[in-house]
């Protein structure tokens, strides 16, 4: 199934049952049509996202899985981030459609045919999607939320250990200056 | 409650409220009388950005925040997690940490049939069942607090092995607890499982056909209760499965009956893995390998998906490392993904209402793992 996969893409074996393929992101329909008629790979077990902010883009993997659920492969594409489009695969695969959801909400990527991206685990959102790597979860929490009375003491981790790991030294010296 | 202006169709939210909902969730039901017309799932009551933390944390920091994305069942989460910085940094753990770790997780997946035993039960108003399997579930949080130092959470397996040796007596205290629980077991069948109410509500109820299970991705016992055989510990073996002796129940009803009958099925299996654990766990190997210190851990710029059976399906996990000590992305898809969404919004049309926790139950839905 692999060997007759490899006449047509360059495969990666990743892991013992895991290969993947890397294609344009204008090539993901057919590819996936192509698989699913000449292959084994007849499940969508997941899509996920990775934000590569350094290289502007969206490294998104279909992950297909067999029959038998004994292989998976990873159908990698990449897409800029100032236009995240892709066509859905909801008529492929109606579980597909969850999987976009959560990706239009924390990337803010189009699938484009896919009428049904609307919130999913965030309720009027209107910042930046949270797993975009720009998004500053820290700045959005002080921005939005008091703390709670009775943290007005609440100091800065790092420099407060610092602050004691040097006191902790200056002792000991002092300690042994004495000695 | 909303009534539309025809006042036939009656709007309700099954959850967070209701207690037969499984965890933070909530079903939006459309009603005709007692009959449902349409279901849609809303999530988001529990979302943590637990994913959006792990970015932001060196391994030690993130190995911490996953345990807690299921809380009934946080073993696979550490597990996959380990395997996957594992799998990114080339790190081979020894024989004995992968026995140790396939004991852990047979211990939290007889833990969770228990508790799942003790929320289905309640569904068809059957409490003492619940008294019974939460107890049970009690004694194996103690073995687990023994172990590890938590009863919940346990954070012990963590990359490279596992944190902790084995406690004086453990195995032979753990062989105690399963010989009790195996004369447990014909009691659960009495009054569980050979109960005439449990079987009058769940057969022929809320039933999935093997086309559609396969075509549109179901796990665990979704898959097994409608005759597929398919487990991950088998047709993609991780740690040391394919050197144990197991079995992979299934029943053909497809409906709540068969799920049950394969989860009370699953128990025992785990007890037989668990006992050859005993017998063929290694006694000498490091538990842990030497790894860099977890601020000098840089994780190789690649990605990868690991895969492992929880006791309610497929848990995967994507992991991508960007050459620094922190993880560029973690992506967690358990079995609540399209059970809750895909699944319990197709298999709820035209149920009735009495009969939507039980059937969300059988499903092994679990929402912080669908919000992450």
């Amino acid at each position: 199934m692999i060997d007759s996969l490899a006449k047509h893409y360059e495969i990666e074996k990743k892991a013992e049952r895991l290969f993947k393929i890397r294609i344009d992101q204008n090539e993901l329909l057919r590819t996936i049509n192509f698989i699913g008629s000449s292959s084994n790979f007849m499940t969508l077990s997941q899509i996920t996202c990775a934000d590569w902010i350094e290289d502007e883009v969206f490294t998104l993997n279909y992950i297909l899985t067999t029959e038998q659920r004994n292989k998976n492969l990873m159908i990698a594409l990449d897409i800029p981030r100032d236009k995240s489009k892709l066509p859905t695969i909801l008529h492929l695969f109606p579980q597909a459609e969850v999987m976009e959801r959560d990706l239009h909400e924390m990337y803010g990527i189009d699938f484009i045919g896919n009428a049904t991206l609307y919130d999913f685990a965030l309720e009027n959102w209107k910042e930046i999607p949270p797993l975009r790597r720009e998004f500053d979860t820290l700045a959005y929490v002080n921005e939005q939320f008091e703390f709670r009375a009775g943290r007005e003491d609440n100091k800065d981790v790092k420099a407060e250990t610092k602050r004691r790991r040097a006191e902790a030294k200056k002792l000991k010296a002092k300690m042994e200056a004495k000695k | 409650m909303i009534e539309n202006k025809e006042n036939r169709v009656i709007k309700i939210f099954h959850g967070p409220q209701h207690p037969g909902i499984t965890g933070n969730m909530s079903v939006e039901l459309d009603l005709v009388g007692e009959t449902i017309q349409k279901a849609r799932t809303h999530v988001g009551y529990l979302h943590r950005g637990f994913e959006k933390l792990v970015e932001r944390r060196t391994i030690i920091q993130a190995f911490t925040i996953v345990c807690r994305i299921c809380v009934p069942e946080p073993d696979p989460n550490e597990e996959n997690f380990a395997r996957a910085i594992e799998g990114l940094a080339g790190i081979e753990i020894s024989q004995r940490a992968k026995y140790i770790r396939v004991m852990v997780l047979e211990m939290a997946r007889i833990g969770a049939q228990m508790l799942w035993m003790g929320g289905q039960s309640g569904s068809v108003g059957l409490g003492t069942v619940a008294q019974w399997s939460i107890y049970d579930r009690d004694l194996i949080l103690d073995l687990f607090e023994e172990l590890t130092g938590g009863r919940v959470y346990h954070m012990y397996i963590y990359p490279g092995g596992v944190r902790r040796e084995l406690p004086d007596g453990f195995l032979d205290r753990l062989e105690q607890f399963l010989d009790y629980l195996e004369e447990r077991l014909p009691k659960y069948d009495n009054i569980f499982f050979d109960n005439s109410t449990f079987k009058k509500r769940a057969i022929g109820v809320g039933v999935i056909n093997q086309d559609e299970a396969l075509k549109y991705g179901y796990v665990g016992q979704a898959l097994r209760g409608c005759g597929i055989k398919r487990d991950v510990r088998k047709d993609n073996p991780y740690l040391v499965y394919d050197e144990l002796d197991f079995d992979i129940p299934t029943f053909d009803g497809g409906d709540v009956y068969a799920r049950a009958l394969v989860r009370r099925q699953e128990i025992r299996e785990s007890i037989k893995i668990l006992r050859q654990v005993i017998k063929q766990m290694p006694t000498e190997g490091d538990i842990m390998q030497k790894i860099p210190k977890h601020r000098k851990f840089k994780i190789p710029k690649d990605d990868i998906l690991v895969s492992s059976e929880s006791a309610r399906g497929e848990y995967n996990y994507y992991m991508a490392g960007d050459g620094s000590e922190k993880i560029r992305r973690m992506q967690v898809k358990g079995p609540s993904l399209i059970h809750g969404f895909t699944l319990l919004e197709n298999m709820l049309k035209g149920e009735e209402l009495s009969n939507v926790a039980m059937i969300m139950n059988s499903l092994g839905i679990c929402p912080p793992e669908i919000e992450r």
